[in-house]
């Protein structure tokens, strides 16, 4: 931003929704005044517009102070992000097991990928995906030395990648590992159009980083909302000193980042991965895509319905959002999520962190501690952790705010105000089922029990204990045998915060067992929802 | 462009009804033979290029003076000598020169040829070999949510039975070379027997995903035989469940009865060159609700209600519409369209 602005917008133009954020100089500091989510098809003047009506009527006098008014809403500076499809890029290498962790690397990088090895596909079929219509770029890797099983097929390999970035030359090639000392056989690379980088193998570094920061830095475009998240996290764990997980799912591909303060000498670390793959709503759902979703519906289906659902979802993003149609885009949120984990596997082995983030309009339509139950569904760590949402999707445009320091000072005036407090969720593991697993006792800031007798701890289940936003308070465990719970021990003593679900002590399995038979496995998922919305707070 | 009467209508999705102009793109693959060049004008029915059935990879020799690069053209002895086309002699169906390898080249090729014509007249924009063509479309298009099979073109004729569907037992060949508009939603069945009738496509509203697999399948199935089918697409309008079409679109389609309109694919459009056409225009205020309990139904834009709560605990932003019988409900702004 520039200049001395008393008011400024966040806009955060998604592929589903789009939210805008109005925030304001008030008290010499940046506090939220309002804001709005509305369907994506809706344009921005529409969005700002009715923000800025809002904000006049309920506080005219606020609005006149910092010069908010809807006859000059093009006047209001904004920082804005915008969320693209992701890009399709073709990963081509001389074996399967070259393939594997460039298709790997590449998944989780922004990119949505189609893979094909020499040793799988004909060169026939290989031209036709290089020069295919919808292929924004080629990567095309080899170990580095090449294995024994890739030398053989490395220089008709070549021959091919070669040719088809010879007759597309506006295309992007990426040529990994041992590829990058082939760049002969592409001829004069300055006279291409597109670009064409050489880039690490793929396992080099640290597990294959180097060469996903590239592909990162390739797939997303500069304002992109997922680019920004990770900046956001960032700097949000700074500003907090505190750990933080941030996972977004979008209409078109899925964001989980680690963020951490760091010490004075390595400053703060952040791991991102961006996983198109993990979108909300698959353009053709497939089989598995239908019943991983079907897995977490509350409501009854089969498999032909739910396609049709699925579908009309990608169709309009926005709509058939009420009744069972919440249900629907809350199961997909959780398949979501479960595809997102399943492609970030050192992130679900890490310690749980301090803090978990919930970004993106999925989230949006659904009760806070509904939210929460999500998370913990499918994000399961032994460990504690204090839940937020996102609510008013500020974070995106935030992280796009170019200078550090601004984006920290911005991000720790609105620290209270951007995140709503869903709660704290703790989950040992370890638990024996079928008796009693221990006791809990909560004590307030004084060490007072909060007039509370024990809660009983029964494995399988979900026990909500009351704890509102703000509120803080110890957690004392009392297990009857060892559990992992961070450590692993008998009694623990957890700080926690409150928040819109309360404290929820999950006692299910860590991972999660549903049943097999469908309206078992529905009536148990309604029970969990029951247990942690009885306690909703508006 | 219609004019909004207030400003909380813009708060609404909008659709646009017509679109102009449309670039349609007609995918190709290594070894399929151009026949036009960029810039060049197309008439409806010419070819464009022709499609092997069946590629296959072959090492070719290369005598001395000739030096492919990749995506030139390889000629095989011409069995029947015709007149030269951009893409080389007729008659010889030839192949594609991918990649040097040993001294020898790779060569897409293949026996059985399959022309791709345009169903649309235009200017050629782009050619990509192995990839792509891609025209402008002389005319203006209604946009689809898919189309399979394509690209095809026939004349327009409402074919919807008393509930909007089409049943197979309603077709007969005296629908042939028709493009059939189905107002709801339509079966596999009514699909692949339409195709047998020598119908050129459907214009639907919904294909369920169930009807939409087995006709692919059937298609696919057709398209592995080795005589040479008409083209045939299917377009769907809105999506996977039922509803009726949209009265814009419905009105519009009605409108084109009787006169010659095209399928393409990409994009998924419904292309029509009839210049004196008049566009019905729907009324500004008209709203279509196209998803939960009252979808499908017609209204009028009332206001905005702001910020309500719907069924499953959900707070949204809502508009009032009032239906047909001129009650007023509230109605999620996401699950409300417009047309542009």
């Amino acid at each position: 931003m520039t200049g001395d602005p008393r008011a400024f917008l966040a806009i955060d133009r998604g592929a589903a929704t789009a939210g805008a954020a109005l925030i304001g100089r008030v008290g010499g500091a940046w506090r939220l005044l309002g804001s709005v989510a509305l369907p994506a098809a809706v344009d921005d003047d529409a969005l700002i517009d009715l923000l800025i009506r809002r904000v006049e009527a309920a506080d005219a006098v606020l609005a006149r102070h910092l010069g908010i008014s809807a006859q000059q809403s093009g006047a209001i500076p904004a920082v804005t992000v915008r969320t693209v499809p992701p890009r399709r890029l073709a990963v081509v290498a001389p074996s399967e097991r070259a393939l594997a962790p460039l298709l790997e690397a590449a998944s989780r990088s922004g990119w949505r990928t189609t893979g094909a090895s020499v040793e799988t596909t004909d060169p026939l079929a290989m031209t036709r995906l290089l020069l295919d219509g919808g292929v924004h770029g080629i990567l095309a890797g080899a170990g580095d030395p090449p294995a024994p099983d890739e030398r053989g097929p490395l220089a008709e390999f070549t021959a091919l990648v070669a040719a088809a970035a010879r007759r597309r030359p506006d295309r992007l090639v990426i040529l990994a590992g041992a590829m990058a000392e082939a760049t002969d056989a592409f001829g004069d690379l300055n006279a291409r159009e597109g670009e064409t980088l050489l880039g690490p193998a793929a396992r080099s570094g640290n597990d294959g980083a180097p060469l996903r920061a590239l592909l990162t830095e390739l797939a997303v475009p500069a304002d992109d909302a997922r680019r920004a998240l990770g900046p956001a996290a960032r700097t949000l764990a700074t500003v907090l000193d505190r750990r933080i997980e941030l996972v977004e799912i979008g209409f078109d591909g899925a964001l989980r980042a680690i963020a951490s303060p760091g010490d004075p000498s390595t400053g703060p670390t952040l791991d991102v991965a961006i996983v198109p793959s993990a979108r909300l709503a698959p353009a053709d759902p497939d089989d598995a895509t239908v019943d991983r979703v079907l897995a977490w519906l509350t409501v009854a289906s089969d498999r032909h319905r739910l396609r049709d659902r699925l579908r009309e979802m990608r169709i309009a993003p926005w709509s058939d959002l009420t009744g069972d149609g919440a249900a629907l885009r809350l199961s997909a949120a959780r398949a979501a999520l479960g595809r997102l984990a399943d492609a970030t596997p050192e992130m679900s082995a890490a310690a749980a962190p301090d803090l978990i983030v919930a970004a993106g309009g999925v989230w949006s339509i659904a009760p806070a501690p509904v939210v929460a139950l999500a998370l913990a569904d499918v994000l399961r760590r032994p460990g504690a952790s204090a839940y937020a949402l996102d609510h008013a999707r500020l974070l995106g445009p935030l992280g796009s705010i170019p200078d550090e320091d601004e984006r920290a000072a911005v991000i720790s005036d609105l620290a209270d105000d951007l995140l709503a407090p869903l709660g704290s969720v703790v989950t040992p593991a370890g638990l024996r089922m079928g008796r009693s697993a221990g006791s809990l006792v909560v004590h307030g800031p004084g060490g007072d029990a909060r007039g509370r007798a024990p809660i009983d701890l029964v494995p399988g289940g979900i026990e909500v204990v009351d704890l509102p936003p703000g509120a803080s308070a110890t957690a004392e465990f009392r297990f009857r045998d060892g559990v992992r719970l961070g450590g692993r021990g008998r009694h623990f003593a957890i700080d926690v915060v409150g928040g819109l679900a309360g404290l929820v002590v999950d006692l299910r399995d860590v991972p999660i067992k549903l049943p097999e038979r469908a309206d078992r496995r529905r009536e148990l998922l309604e029970a969990w929802q029951i247990a942690v919305a009885s306690g909703v707070r508006e | 462009m219609i004019e909004t009467p207030t400003a909380d209508l813009a708060l609404v999705p909008s659709r646009p009804l017509v679109e102009a102009p449309i670039d349609a793109v007609f995918t190709i693959a290594p070894g399929d033979r151009v026949v036009v060049d960029a810039g060049a004008s197309v008439v409806v029915g010419a070819p464009i290029a022709e499609r092997l059935r069946d590629p296959r990879l072959e090492d070719k020799a290369v005598s001395e003076p000739v030096e492919p690069r990749p995506g030139d053209r390889w000629h095989a002895m011409p069995r029947v000598v015709g007149p030269a086309t951009p893409g080389g002699p007729r008659g010889a169906p030839g192949g594609e020169y991918l990649f040097p390898w040993r001294s020898r080249w790779r060569v897409a090729t293949g026996d059985i040829v399959d022309p791709l014509e345009t169903p649309v007249a235009g200017i050629v924009r782009d050619v990509r070999p192995g990839t792509s063509i891609t025209i402008r479309a002389a005319g203006r298009g209604v946009r689809g949510v898919v189309a399979l099979g394509g690209p095809t073109r026939g004349r327009i004729s409402l074919a919807s039975g008393p509930e909007g569907g089409l049943r197979p037992g309603a077709l007969d060949v005296g629908m042939a070379g028709a493009i059939l508009v189905v107002d709801a939603r339509v079966d596999a069945e009514t699909l692949t027997r339409a195709r047998a009738m020598g119908v050129r496509g459907v214009i639907v509203a919904g294909l369920a995903s169930k009807e939409r697999r087995d006709f692919l399948a059937s298609e696919a199935r057709q398209r592995a035989a080795l005589h040479r089918l008409p083209p045939y697409a299917v377009l769907v309008m809105d999506g996977a469940t039922r509803r009726p079409m949209a009265g814009p679109i419905m009105a519009l389609l009605t409108a084109l009865v009787g006169k010659e309109a095209a399928i393409v694919s990409d994009p998924p459009m419904l292309i029509f060159d009839v210049p004196d056409l008049a566009v019905p225009t729907p009324p500004a205020e008209l709203v279509r609700i196209r998803a939960g309990a009252l979808s499908g139904h017609e209204a009028t834009w009332v206001g905005s209600a702001g910020r309500r709560r719907f069924g499953g605990g959900v707070d949204l932003e809502a508009g009032r519409v009032r239906l047909h019988d001129g009650s007023v409900v509230a109605v999620p702004l996401g699950d409300l369209e417009r047309f542009v």
